[in-house]
């Protein structure tokens, strides 16, 4: 179906409520509709014709049209188009209806927009702030262009509030944010009956760091760094992701031999990623032998990260247009070399593992993420498809070189740790033979195509396939190429979420095996 | 079980000799340095600098890279036009004392939570601190605020070939049993009362090694609304530890300055 038929059957449905309509990039449908249409239109698409809701988020465009504005992007994923809708909200009402009851998965994103820009989701179920701590005083909101960058608020002292479960024998467990392991900080607060767990809430934001504002107004080239420093292990898949939105605006060709490096440098990002949550699994369950194993093979793609580029983190090697260099020739057949050592070793170590009956009973039926529940959440990435979700951006929305590539998106129902596991195994093979066959299949040419002036207030989305999921940049640009606005929705937003309901049910010690076996990163989710 | 004797047989041990023997880092990318027989001051580099760490003097002559600031990108060595950065592999950058990495003062700011006078309580008790440890150091790890590169760093201690723990160093699960704080991050707004808490926890005397960029200087999150501008702004700091991040040897090196035996 094309986007036309598309724009033509929602206006039969919702006569007079989509008032503009656009078509960027090739498959970004954006419609201007009604404020009190929003809801009954985004229903529309959630419930029925089940498109998720893959983003959702404000913008401060006060001195362009005299409004803030909204953006619902839903994902047609079986079509590979993003359809957004767009509605505009006057600055002195200030707020907007909850689309919440019906479509769950828009919840956070409504709290994250009343704390930035102080516009009030009018019947949101859990309007608690999401994004500002008990610290942070009232009327002060950084999203919007009035605030300066380097105002430090004053402290205040409120207590925050958390949900409470009670009943005879219910207890409360608060963990964090400083917590035992050598991990980022969140705060868990468990309502436990004896040992299962009745309902966990957390509470995060502790590593926000204000990246969104501190791209606005920067150029464009500085803020490709801050991209790379978003979430440490994902430096590649976000920095490739504002990258694309940034060569979408100004029409920039990306050369064949740039576009294949980046699959190289993207999946050893997952390999190495992928690596390390296999090995957290077996020391979550004290199988120190395959944890070894594991952690052994990371160090191992880590050498290869820095055979190819000096940097452990694969930073440094995007660059507006393509790659900052060659990073590839005349290391081939090194790499390809390491790369079958490293299989090697997997497959040997995957064969003793899964003969291990004592590890398997730990991690099967541990943990269940339903399928109705990820579908809600819009679960993202292996924690997606493990339960059930057919879902991989590098098949929906191919970019760089995947097209030509040939690969296996793992497919897996059950949802627990056992399923996340094997989709996170069946995927580092799948790594290893897509940089394979991108190293066996580079074409020779430049590293970049030439970078100039960006037109003012065009935008564009980036997506990729993160280790973690799903990854959705939108850029804005400004004047004299700088920023307007920059979105970041990693996967963890929407996976932190699903993580919460996984656990219930689940006895207190084995969280820390299902919160590995997500591996969520804290500052791709706080930003 | 047989498959599994025999991995362990074919690794038997994968443990770098570092620091006793000098690390290959042909293939790192290190400190930044500045050729001034070639540079003429164009100031391609400065206004090139994401994190801003490259400082100039009233008539815009290039005095140097501030390495706490920097994030070694290398894009000053891209982006000049002479030639004149070239990337080192040197990556044992940690220091004592953070304006041995500056060139120009930072006038500090000073957190509004901190009433208390660590220096000076510090300061006193160093020589102490030595004479306590012995060969045995229990260190917590914290992060105030970073991107998590940093936080895979320290835990790439712990793997097969850094292996902290053949230095009797292990980490600890609770700031009580600390003898050494490893802070990571910029220091979120969110996180100062639970970085302040966590050092008040940690029982003297204690030593405190900042890692990152971000750590040492706010890096490329300098002077947000939700950020201060690095460790120093709310604890005394023993060593600081460049990098975006640095890497475990690095990090290995910043501790063992941290306890005065990177020397021997």
């Amino acid at each position: 179906m094309k986007s036309s038929e598309i724009i033509d059957r929602l206006s039969e449905l919702f006569p007079g409520d989509i008032v503009g309509e656009q078509l960027v990039n090739g498959n970004e449908i954006y419609l201007d509709v009604k404020k009190e249409r929003l809801a009954a239109i985004c229903t529309h698409l959630s419930r029925e014709l089940a498109h998720p809701l893959i983003s959702l988020f404000g913008n401060d465009e006060r001195e362009l049209t005299g409004n803030f504005s909204l953006y619902y992007v839903f994902g047609m994923r079986e079509k590979g188009l993003l359809l957004t809708l767009k509605t505009a909200v006057d600055p002195l009402k200030g707020s907007f209806p909850s689309i919440a009851e019906s479509v769950p998965g828009a919840g956070s994103y409504e709290r994250e927009i009343q704390d930035l820009y102080g516009l009030t989701p009018l019947g949101h179920p859990n309007p608690k702030p999401l994004v500002f701590h008990g610290n942070w005083p009232e009327g002060e909101y950084p999203l919007r262009k009035e605030f300066p960058i380097a105002k430090r608020p004053p402290f205040v002292d409120r207590e925050p509030v958390f949900e409470r479960i009670e009943g005879e024998g219910i207890y409360e467990i608060p963990v964090g944010p400083v917590h035992a392991g050598i991990i980022e900080p969140g705060h868990f607060r468990f309502s436990v009956a004896g040992e299962p767990i009745i309902n966990l809430e957390a509470q995060l934001y502790y590593v926000h760091k204000g990246i969104e504002k501190l791209a606005e107004g920067a150029g464009l080239e500085k803020t490709l760094f801050t991209s790379e420093r978003i979430s440490g292990d994902e430096s590649f898949a976000n920095s490739l992701a504002y990258c694309q939105a940034v060569e979408k605006i100004g029409e920039i060709v990306v050369p064949k031999r740039a576009r294949y490096t980046r699959v190289i440098f993207a999946e050893l990002e997952r390999l190495t990623s992928h690596l390390g949550d296999l090995g957290g699994i077996c020391v979550d369950v004290a199988y120190g032998f395959a944890a070894f194993q594991f952690r052994m093979m990371r160090v191992w793609a880590y050498l290869i990260a820095d055979k190819l580029c000096g940097v452990r983190f694969l930073r440094n090697v995007n660059r507006l247009g393509g790659c900052r260099k060659d990073f590839l020739a005349g290391k081939e057949k090194v790499i390809i070399a390491d790369l079958k050592k490293l299989e090697k070793e997997l497959r040997e170590t995957v064969e003793i593992i899964k003969a291990k009956s004592m590890f398997i009973d730990r991690v099967e039926s541990t943990g269940i993420l339903k399928k109705e529940i990820a579908v809600d959440l819009n679960a993202v990435g292996p924690g997606g498809r493990a339960s059930g979700i057919r879902y991989d951006v590098r098949k929906a929305y191919p970019y760089e070189a995947y097209a030509d590539l040939d690969f296996a998106v793992p497919e897996h129902n059950n949802g627990d740790v056992n399923c996340r596991m094997n989709t996170k195994l069946e995927e580092c093979f799948a790594s290893i033979n897509l940089m394979i066959q991108a190293i066996e299949g580079i074409p020779e040419g430049k590293m970049a195509g030439p970078l100039g002036d960006l037109p003012p207030y065009q935008f564009a989305f980036g997506l990729t396939e993160s280790p973690r999921g799903e990854n959705i940049h939108w850029v804005m640009t400004g004047a004299g190429n700088t920023i307007f606005r920059y979105k970041i929705r990693t996967p963890s937003f929407c996976n932190w979420p699903a993580l919460c309901h996984a656990v219930k049910g689940n006895i207190v010690p084995d969280f820390p095996l299902i919160n590995k076996s997500f591996n969520l990163s804290y500052a791709g989710n706080d930003l | 079980m047989y498959k599994m004797l025999k991995k362990i047989i074919q690794y038997p041990r994968l443990t770098l000799p570092y620091p006793k023997e000098p690390m290959d880092s042909s293939l790192f990318v290190g400190k930044p340095e500045i050729d001034y027989n070639k540079c003429d001051h164009c100031g391609s580099c400065v206004s090139g600098c994401p994190s801003g760490a490259i400082a100039v003097d009233q008539n815009k002559l290039i005095l140097g890279i501030n390495l706490d600031q920097c994030i070694f990108c290398a894009l000053c060595e891209e982006v000049c036009p002479k030639g004149a950065v070239k990337m080192t592999q040197e990556f044992e950058l940690a220091v004592t004392n953070r304006a041995d990495l500056r060139v120009t003062k930072e006038s500090p700011a000073v957190s509004p939570l901190v009433n208390t006078d660590y220096r000076a309580v510090c300061a006193a008790i160093q020589e102490k601190i030595r004479k306590a440890y012995g060969r045995s150091l229990f260190i917590r790890e914290i992060d105030s605020g970073s991107c998590n590169g940093c936080d895979y760093e320290v835990n790439g201690l712990n793997n097969p070939l850094n292996d902290l723990e053949r230095f009797g160093m292990q980490f600890v699960a609770s700031p009580r049993h600390a003898d050494l704080l490893l802070v990571t991050g910029a220091v979120t707004r969110n996180m100062e009362l639970a970085l302040l808490k966590t050092y008040q926890a940690t029982p003297e005397p204690k030593l405190v090694v900042a890692i990152g960029a971000c750590a040492l200087s706010g890096g490329i999150f300098r002077d947000t609304y939700a950020t201060g501008n690095g460790v120093d702004y709310i604890l005394p700091v023993d060593v600081y530890v460049p990098g975006c991040p640095p890497r475990p040897q690095a990090i290995l090196y910043g501790i063992l300055k941290a306890l005065n035996k990177a020397d021997r």
